[in-house]
């Protein structure tokens, strides 16, 4: 099992930036490497169980379920069920939390999956250096600098 | 009212550096600006789990407060109030640390949950708020910006001590070795070789071997389990370097001290018995560790041989000494009061710091009963630690009060002691004489007594101070020791 983890702190108060990030369709509009993302068979975005089909910039298309959403805990679970890399057990964890000083947020995203031991330092930096790190500095830069 | 606070911050330090700090449920007072002063009842460890820390908070309030839950792998404690001065009713907060990997930072989220009346509902919500989440992130902030080193690194002496091709059949060491019964010039220092342990001990590279009273009178011949020519030595501290083939939880590495009735400890590496040897805890120094037997009988004589309740009256013999300069910490720790005698005024100076509230320079034409019946207020002591056998034991006796205690240690200097058994029903006096090795037979009390010390180390309510000889100098420690111009615990450092 490999596991990734990355943070940062936003300048944004966590209720902001979470209206941004509950959206499990919403990628496409704050991550500079998804261009493309649609829920499958019409469900709202916030329907735990729904699917998403995401298009990467080079092309390669992902689906991921929603696997668990809490406005309650600013947090966000999905996994991936059909993706050309090679990994399997694939979840993914994006959760925010308050810091009072300052009035901004914590943001954390984690993800666990399997994959054969000769991809394991391909495929984490593919998710942890390029998905998570990429997608963190692009909120940082959204949210404005500290 | 039920009333939920969340507070949280970002602070520029690795998570590693903050949860070293905040780990330890007994660390507020360095850090923490309400908290004055902090200490852990029962002086268990702050990482035990169900421990309670007593809190004296800045404004003279005392507080009560039990560790519920810790987690090194979550970096999360939670903890809940017992007592309090204010209204804060069924009090649980948890504290939880983040990694920031962005600028290697740590998230700092520290929540609360209690009631509290509603009058005073506002009031407590920005207390606790205020006065103990945001002042407590400007504390740590200013304690590691402070905080030149770390305090009290792990392993520190260990880890240059073994080097990393340890084992091996035969390891050439020194010993300290006496040919025949005579004073410290019959030492000297031989080379010799250390073979493989047997099947039930460990090899152990030293870093640390207690002086004890007892090596003197071993190399003097004047009591009994010496053998000549011998090593003396009855306790050591030091790395593992292998393990005999029916050892069980021991590991090469694990750093142990022992405390054996063989003697043998004047050397660099030896071999003993695994059974002997207990592991040290982070936080508990080699040296500091090397003075487990005085600890661990200052522990016997207040815990089991006579319990003092708090606010009496003991008095220690020699309480400059090894033993002395312990057993008055740990008194000092169970608030009584303290008496002690001293040869010298820097010892009397010495012993202050060690906690005793009235040192007594004993001289020839000063005689100590007087001494004692003056600061007793004509009372006598509770208790009275005698350290020098039968001599002046009857002094002893006529300065304990009603239903007060003489423990009787150490040589009786050859002379029978005189007990008159009418002289103690007259104030139902009681006396022992208590030899250490006979209690600890029972490992698990044993355990116990070893746990109560290295916490109460950890927790810096007792200090060893130690007086360091290279152990090619055992025989100026022993010198020093005989003249009485050594104050604490005297331990000899090998490979030196």
């Amino acid at each position: 099992m490999v596991k990734v983890y990355r943070s940062t702190v936003l300048n944004a108060p966590a209720d902001r930036v979470w209206r941004d990030l509950r959206d499990f369709n919403g990628l496409a509009n704050w991550h500079p490497l998804i261009v493309l993302s649609r829920i499958e068979k019409g469900h709202p975005a916030d329907k735990v169980g729904c699917v998403r089909v995401i298009q990467h910039k080079d092309g390669a298309q992902v689906r991921e379920k929603l696997l668990s959403l809490s406005d309650y805990d600013y947090a966000c679970i999905s996994a991936i069920i059909d993706s050309p890399m090679a990994l399997r057990d694939y979840i993914a964890t994006l959760r925010l939390f308050p810091v009072t000083e300052g009035n901004r947020c914590f943001i954390e995203w984690s993800a666990e999956f399997d994959c054969p031991p000769e991809k394991v330092a391909e495929l984490t930096e593919t998710v942890s250096g390029g998905m998570i790190q990429i997608g963190l500095d692009a909120l940082k830069k959204r949210y404005g600098q500290l | 009212m039920k009333i939920n606070v969340i507070q949280s911050a970002v602070i520029d330090a690795p998570i590693d550096r903050v949860w070293a700090v905040l780990r330890d449920f007994n660390s507020h007072d360095r850090w923490h600006p309400a908290v004055a002063r902090s200490r852990m009842e029962n002086d268990v460890a702050g990482d035990v789990v169900g421990g309670v820390r007593r809190f004296s908070l800045s404004d003279g309030a005392e507080q009560r407060e039990q560790l519920l839950s810790h987690s090194d792998r979550d970096y999360t404690y939670t903890y809940c109030i017992l007592d309090s001065p204010l209204p804060l009713f069924d009090y649980k907060a948890t504290v939880r640390l983040k990694p920031v990997t962005d600028g290697n930072r740590t998230f700092w989220d520290w929540r609360s949950q209690f009631r509290a009346p509603d009058d005073r509902a506002a009031e407590l919500e920005n207390l606790v708020g205020r006065q103990v989440c945001v002042a407590g992130f400007g504390g740590l902030r200013t304690f590691l910006a402070d905080q030149a080193a770390p305090p009290r690194p792990p392993f520190p002496e260990a880890a240059a001590a073994v080097p990393a091709t340890a084992g091996g059949e035969h390891l050439p060491s020194r010993a300290v070795v006496v040919a025949t019964a005579g004073g410290p010039e019959a030492m000297s220092l031989t080379d010799v070789t250390i073979s493989a342990p047997g099947p039930e001990q460990v090899r152990i590279r030293q870093t640390a071997i207690a002086v004890n009273y007892l090596d003197l009178k071993h190399c003097r011949g004047v009591v009994a389990g010496f053998d000549f020519p011998g090593t003396p030595g009855m306790e050591g501290v030091g790395q593992i370097i292998d393990v005999g083939q029916q050892v069980n939880g021991l590991f090469p590495g694990d750093r142990v001290a022992y405390i054996s009735r063989t003697p043998g400890a004047y050397a660099d590496i030896r071999c003993i018995e695994a059974d002997a040897c207990m592991p040290l805890p982070d936080g508990v120094s080699d040296q500091d560790a090397s003075t487990l037997l005085k600890g661990i009988t200052a522990a016997l004589l207040l815990g089991r041989v006579f319990r003092a309740a708090p606010g009496a009256t003991i008095m220690i013999q020699a309480v400059a000494g090894g033993l002395g300069h312990l057993l008055s910490q740990w008194a000092k720790s169970m608030d009584l009061t303290v008496l002690g005698t001293v040869s010298t005024a820097a010892k009397a100076k010495f012993s202050r710091d060690c906690g005793c509230d009235y040192p007594i320079v004993v001289a020839e034409d000063n005689p100590l009963a007087a001494d004692v019946m003056r600061i007793t207020n004509g009372r006598g002591v509770n208790y009275w630690v005698q350290s020098s056998g039968a001599l002046g034991l009857d002094t002893a006796v006529a300065c304990l009060s009603r239903c007060g205690h003489c423990a009787v240690i150490g040589d009786r200097n050859g002379q029978p002691i005189p007990i008159d058994v009418n002289v103690l029903q007259q104030r139902s006096l009681t006396v022992s004489a208590p030899v250490c090795f006979d209690y600890f037979d029972d490992r698990p009390y044993l355990q116990r007594l070893v746990h109560q010390l290295f916490a109460k180390i950890q927790n810096r309510v007792i200090i060893p101070a130690i007086e360091a000889f290279p152990l090619s100098q055992a025989t100026e420690a022993h010198h020093r020791i005989e003249t009485r111009q050594t104050m604490g615990a005297v331990v000899l450092t090998p490979g030196v």
